[in-house]
């Protein structure tokens, strides 16, 4: 099934997307990334199945869903996606506050495009940090931690990050796509490469954060 | 004053935090019985003879020559800042510029507390201001409960890794406009 | 509770009065201040002085000096003696009270004699709030 990226990207979406059934997260991260990018004034509704519809108004920079999501479907079947057009005067979509859509968006941007790089991201660029996401209110493992940290020193490339942080590529990838959906992620094709000072393996273990953790037990 | 210092690190350290509080006498202005009047010290044991010190100072300008000793001594801050406090932006720009010299040597993270309890600044109104005043610096900052020991953990763990990698890519001191 | 004491007006006055007292009293005195537990000015001697920074670290070092005996297990600190070159403050509680008597001392003073300059006002302060 090919993805017609320019069409969802370069025009403002019909009031319903032509939505075939899928499952995960990819359709509606690129539905929801063509409304912020764009600044569409329109709400959007996905219905999935087994759940509540999940609602999004991105006036208020927030969602609703009845689904927790520390019960997050990785593999949600998307029956349905919907714009409803809104307009700045227009009430809530829900009863607010709802929730921080960044939640949602954190959660939605690690769990699409299977590990690999999201469609509105270039090959050849370097990202960085623009802002640290609430790790508080996010599930996150330390390693995010780590690459969120080296995001914020330097720009790096998905493989060079990968590297930097000793992880999978792919994982780091997914943490690209989740800041790059929040919008705090800085994209350049012309930042040069970082460089990190060289560190041994022993280094590396000895370093006081891989004590600390330890000590914590995590 | 009351964002949760002493609690913080009675979370973190594995002794005894030795604190040194007295009676407040300001209860009508924040509605604490007690308030710290030099410093809470707790320590995480890392190693056979390495520890991590963890130093609580007192807020209030009284005690800023306690702010000046910490200053020499520190590598880091975690910064709290009471979402529930008549300015928290204000106080949280106050202690960024105060504790610059952190920043610059090593790292500082930010812990908005009671973010839950009244309707404060959101957190993006805080990045609003992060950004205005002090373009260029990427910050953490979280919301924390600082007598939830996982999220405080979180929170120095995140200062840790941010000093180590701001080491090791070699990061200048951002320039300043004055 | 002695909430606020430096707020008191009364208080406030009182305090000042006996520190003019124990001026009179001793001329070896050079500075003399009550503050309360945590921090705050109540009274000085020479009035004009600006107290507020001197409250905040009689106060911490107070805290420090409890700190320090239950520590070591030996108690509460019953009085605080800083000596230097030039004088040297002794310090001590105001009996019964959340308040603080610091007080500076020339050279010309034996500390036992500074000691009970300072005690013996602390104890006048602490009747005069009973």
């Amino acid at each position: 099934m090919t993805i017609d990226v320019e069409h969802v990207a370069g025009e403002p979406p019909p009031e319903t997307v032509d939505f075939p059934v899928t499952v995960g997260w990819t359709q509606a991260a690129m539905a929801v990334t063509a409304v912020l990018s764009l600044n569409t004034p329109v709400h959007i509704r996905m219905v999935i199945e087994g759940h509540e519809p999940l609602l999004i108004d991105f006036r208020h920079h927030a969602f609703s869903w009845s689904t927790p999501l520390e019960d997050f479907p990785v593999d949600a079947v998307h029956t349905r996606l919907e714009t409803v057009p809104t307009s700045a005067d227009d009430p809530p979509y829900f009863e607010l506050p709802g929730q921080d859509l960044d939640g949602l968006l954190w959660e939605m941007g690690l769990n699409s495009f299977g590990g690999g790089p999201a469609v509105w991201l270039s090959p050849g660029e370097r990202y960085s940090l623009t802002r640290w996401p609430n790790l508080t209110q996010h599930s996150h493992n330390l390693r995010q931690v780590q690459m969120i940290a080296v995001l914020g020193n330097a720009y790096a490339s998905t493989a060079e990050l990968a590297a930097f942080a000793g992880v999978e590529v792919s994982e780091a990838q997914r943490l690209i796509n989740a800041l790059s959906l929040m919008r705090i992620l800085a994209r350049s094709a012309a930042a040069p490469a970082a460089t990190m000072a060289p560190q041994t393996a022993a280094a590396k273990r000895d370093s006081l954060f891989a004590r600390l953790r330890k000590r914590l037990g995590r | 004053m009351g964002a949760g210092k002493t609690t913080a690190i009675q979370s973190l350290s594995e002794i005894e935090v030795v604190r040194t509080e007295a009676n407040n006498s300001e209860r009508h202005i924040v509605d604490k019985a007690t308030t710290t009047v030099a410093l809470d010290y707790g320590e995480i044991l890392v190693g056979a003879q390495e520890k991590v010190r963890l130093y609580g100072i007192p807020g209030q300008r009284r005690f800023n020559f306690m702010w000046t000793i910490l200053k020499k001594r520190a590598k880091g801050m975690v910064l709290l800042v009471n979402s529930d406090s008549p300015d928290p932006i204000g106080e949280m720009i106050f202690f960024l510029e105060e504790f610059r010299v952190l920043y610059d040597r090593g790292g500082v993270v930010i812990g908005v507390t009671r973010a839950d309890v009244m309707p404060g600044p959101t957190l993006a109104e805080i990045y609003d201001a992060l950004e205005r005043t002090n373009p260029g610096l990427v910050i953490p900052v979280f919301t924390v409960d600082p007598r939830v020991r996982n999220q405080m953990q979180n929170l120095l763990l995140t200062l840790v890794v941010n000093i180590e990698m701001r080491a090791a890519f070699g990061v200048p001191t951002v320039a300043r406009s004055v | 509770m002695s909430t606020g004491l430096h707020l008191k007006p009364d208080v406030v006055e009182a305090a000042s009065t006996l520190l003019a007292e124990m001026n009179a009293a001793t001329s070896s005195l050079t500075y003399a201040a009550l503050l309360t537990d945590d921090g705050f000015d109540v009274a000085r001697f020479p009035v004009k002085t600006d107290g507020e920074r001197f409250a905040g670290m009689a106060s911490s070092m107070q805290a420090l000096g409890d700190a320090v005996t239950h520590e070591l297990n030996i108690g509460d600190s019953e009085y605080i003696i800083i000596a230097s070159g030039k004088g040297h403050v002794v310090q001590l509680r105001v009996p019964g009270q959340e308040l603080v008597l610091s007080a500076l001392f020339d050279n010309d003073a034996t500390v036992g004699h500074a000691l009970a300059v300072t005690r013996s006002f602390a104890q006048k302060m602490a009747d005069l709030l009973a």
